[in-house]
């Protein structure tokens, strides 16, 4: 009977300490300092500089924004950046410093997806996250579980949510397919993307498996446009970089063609908007930011970047924004929101045991509140909503 | 469509074949080849497109385009040519060189290295020829091309100076010999083929829908080709092989991938090079 009642008071006893231990106020949190160090592999050189050092105002933005709020309960962050230089190589040795020297938490980056080839698996090796910022090659993040993640979204899902609205909106039976055959990403586009978008909502592709061919930077498209004209279709599909895409439409207004035209991504940048006057109205795109959305955390994003902007990489280049620092500012922000769930000490002895800490956090993470990233999906990749824009008065609006 | 791609053809081939005859000009006069002359192009366009910025109507830029172009023409001829008369062979060849560079970068800084665009002009009308729609652009292009080249041809073969240019070619110290004066011959040929390479920069302009600075390095490689294959020196096979260019240049594009299009016109140059060099219409020989 004695011991029934020491047992029947265990429970209570045990629930009070279990809530105590649950419930401790977050203020009350502690985390080691003199600083918490995240690493950014960046390309801030090589061919891919420009974008690089957008990503790299990005994520320094994030930093400032939470250094101004006090740090992770006080403590500052600080930024290693380290360049890739654009290169497989180089990227290999910035990941070694940057975890073995640096001792940072977890990485930004890398940027391309050759990069990440070589960095995700030493990434496995080193027991270190990795959050890729632009890589969409397929397949890339779901062979090096569980340390690898990449906060961006592929082109075909992308391409799926504007060949819907673009048949819903100009009741698109048959479409014709232009692309450039030289550029990688509107080659895929082109031949890869749009082709399979059409035909999963029942559109019939004029040009087939072989579209009207052009070649980046090429100044006249009298040629391609006079072909897709005696094509007749209902809409035009385009793998092609913003420039051009621009002078395939007026081409084709030239020509007199009516009718619209739509691509993915890549044609949001540029000013095709701003300049293309009356004959790109109504031309669809999809992208998961730009500029033009207006949510709180978003604007709050564009500030940041802008504000850092004026001290770090100044160039005609770095001045506006586009997704990719995006993916690297919510990068960031999803590694602090690890730090503080998961517990991390940051203290030097517990290195390894923060840094799974923060993996285990993201392998889980599905309902992150971003400007443009709600996680990662079961094989690492980027949880994303996609926007379908439309030019409306010469600017990219959200189509409503 | 075969019609309206041959017309597409003909409007890009007119301003490679103005570019080519600049080329041969020179050529014919003093058998040597002016690389500077892509780069002339270029700035011809570029004065077209800051004409039309300006607001100048489109027969007044081309003119003012003409003279501006022509002017840069003569410098050539003065800093290249001219200095370098009793240099090496080779010499004026690099210096032309130099001073294309040298407009390129000048170029950029002025007009920066993104792509440049035409400012919107008026609605474009459209005139249907039977199975064929031509656009006003196309018809003012096509026509001041056809009508230079003409009237060029006339100049050469009527007139006086006409007249005195072949003569300069056949032989600068019998054309002296007969009261020409050679150096105000070569400034007059150097002066047509920087306006006839102005005019194919203004109207470049108009088919083109943008331009850089870099734009004279293609066209005067397709130049340089049209001039070879239409007999070195031959202003007449000029004008054909430019035509002929333009029109495999849009045919290769309309029926075949774009991925082919340098690989046929520099296939055609190297096998023209290699088994007939005096081009289609025969090359124009020094009498000696």
């Amino acid at each position: 009977m004695e011991r029934k009642m020491r047992n029947w008071m265990a429970l209570p006893i045990c629930v009070f300490f279990l809530a105590l231990f649950i419930s401790v106020p977050s203020s009350a949190q502690t985390i080691a300092g003199p600083e918490i160090r995240i690493g950014a592999a960046l390309c801030i050189s090589g061919h891919g500089a420009n974008v690089g050092k957008r990503e790299a105002i990005g994520t320094q933005a994030a930093i400032d924004v939470i250094n101004a709020e006090g740090g992770v309960y006080g403590v500052p962050l600080k930024l290693y950046l380290e360049d890739t230089a654009s290169h497989p190589g180089e990227a290999v040795t910035v990941v070694r410093k940057l975890t073995g020297d640096h001792k940072v938490l977890a990485i930004v980056g890398p940027h391309y997806s050759s990069e990440a080839e070589a960095t995700f698996p030493l990434g496995n090796l080193l027991k270190i996250v990795q959050i890729c910022v632009a890589s969409s090659k397929p397949g890339l993040s779901a062979a090096n579980r569980p340390y690898a993640f990449r906060n961006t979204l592929t082109e075909d899902k992308i391409g799926d949510a504007v060949v819907k609205e673009f048949k819903k909106r100009y009741n698109i039976k048959k479409v014709a397919i232009i692309a450039d055959i030289k550029d990688a990403v509107s080659k895929s586009v082109g031949t890869g993307v749009l082709p399979a978008a059409y035909k999963a909502n029942g559109i019939e592709v004029i040009t087939g498996d072989s579209p009207v061919t052009f070649l980046t930077n090429d100044a006249q498209f009298m040629a391609q446009i006079t072909k897709l004209k005696a094509m007749n279709p209902d809409g035009i599909g385009m793998g092609a970089l913003g420039p051009d895409a621009l002078n395939i439409i007026t081409e084709a207004r030239r020509q007199g063609m009516k009718q619209p035209f739509m691509s993915t991504a890549p044609i949001m940048e540029g000013n095709i908007a701003e300049i293309g006057g009356k004959a790109v109205e109504g031309t669809l795109s999809g992208t998961i930011w730009h500029m033009s959305v207006a949510t709180p955390a978003s604007k709050k994003f564009i500030e940041a970047y802008q504000k850092r902007q004026k001290t770090m990489y100044t160039s005609e280049y770095t001045e506006m924004p586009d997704y990719y620092p995006v993916n690297a500012y919510d990068a960031v922000f999803m590694i602090v929101e690890a730090i503080k769930k998961k517990r991390v000490t940051n203290k030097p002895g517990d290195l390894a045991a923060d840094r799974a800490k923060i993996m285990e956090y993201l392998t889980t993470l599905r309902d992150f509140k971003g400007v443009a990233s709600r996680g990662f999906n079961e094989v690492g990749d980027g949880i994303k909503d996609v926007i379908v824009f439309e030019i409306k008065g010469g600017q990219w609006g959200p189509v409503k | 469509m075969f019609f309206q791609q041959l017309i597409n053809g003909l409007m890009l081939g007119s301003t490679y074949s103005l570019i080519a005859i600049g080329y041969t000009l020179v050529l014919g006069l003093l058998q040597m080849i002016n690389l500077a002359h892509g780069d002339v192009f270029m700035v011809g366009a570029f004065l077209g497109l800051t004409f039309a910025y300006l607001g100048i109507p489109l027969y007044l830029s081309l003119i003012l385009a003409m003279v501006g172009a022509g002017i840069m023409g003569i410098l050539v001829e003065r800093f290249c040519f001219r200095p370098l008369k009793k240099a090496h062979f080779l010499g004026p060849l690099v210096s032309t060189i130099a001073f294309g560079i040298l407009l390129q970068n000048v170029g950029t800084q002025i007009w920066g290295s993104e792509p440049s665009r035409y400012p919107q002009t008026a609605e474009i009308a459209q005139f249907h020829l039977g199975p064929v729609v031509v656009s006003s652009i196309q018809i003012i292009i096509l026509i001041t091309s056809l009508a230079l080249m003409a009237g060029l041809d006339m100049f050469i073969r009527r007139t006086r100076m006409g007249r005195a240019m072949r003569a300069t070619s056949e032989g600068q110290v019998n054309a002296s010999l007969l009261g020409v004066d050679p150096d105000r011959v070569i400034s007059f040929t150097f002066f047509s083929s920087g306006a006839l390479a102005g005019v194919a920069g203004v109207l470049t302009a108009l088919v083109y829908l943008q331009i850089t600075p870099f734009i004279g390095i293609r066209q005067g490689l397709i130049g340089i080709v049209a001039m070879v294959i239409g007999g070195l020196g031959n202003v007449r096979g000029a004008m054909i092989a430019g035509l002929l260019l333009g029109i495999i240049e849009v045919m290769n594009d309309a029926y075949f991938t774009a991925g082919y299009r340098d690989i046929i016109i520099f296939g055609i140059f190297f096998i023209f090079i290699v088994f007939k060099p005096e081009g289609l219409f025969g090359a124009f020989k020094k009498e000696t």
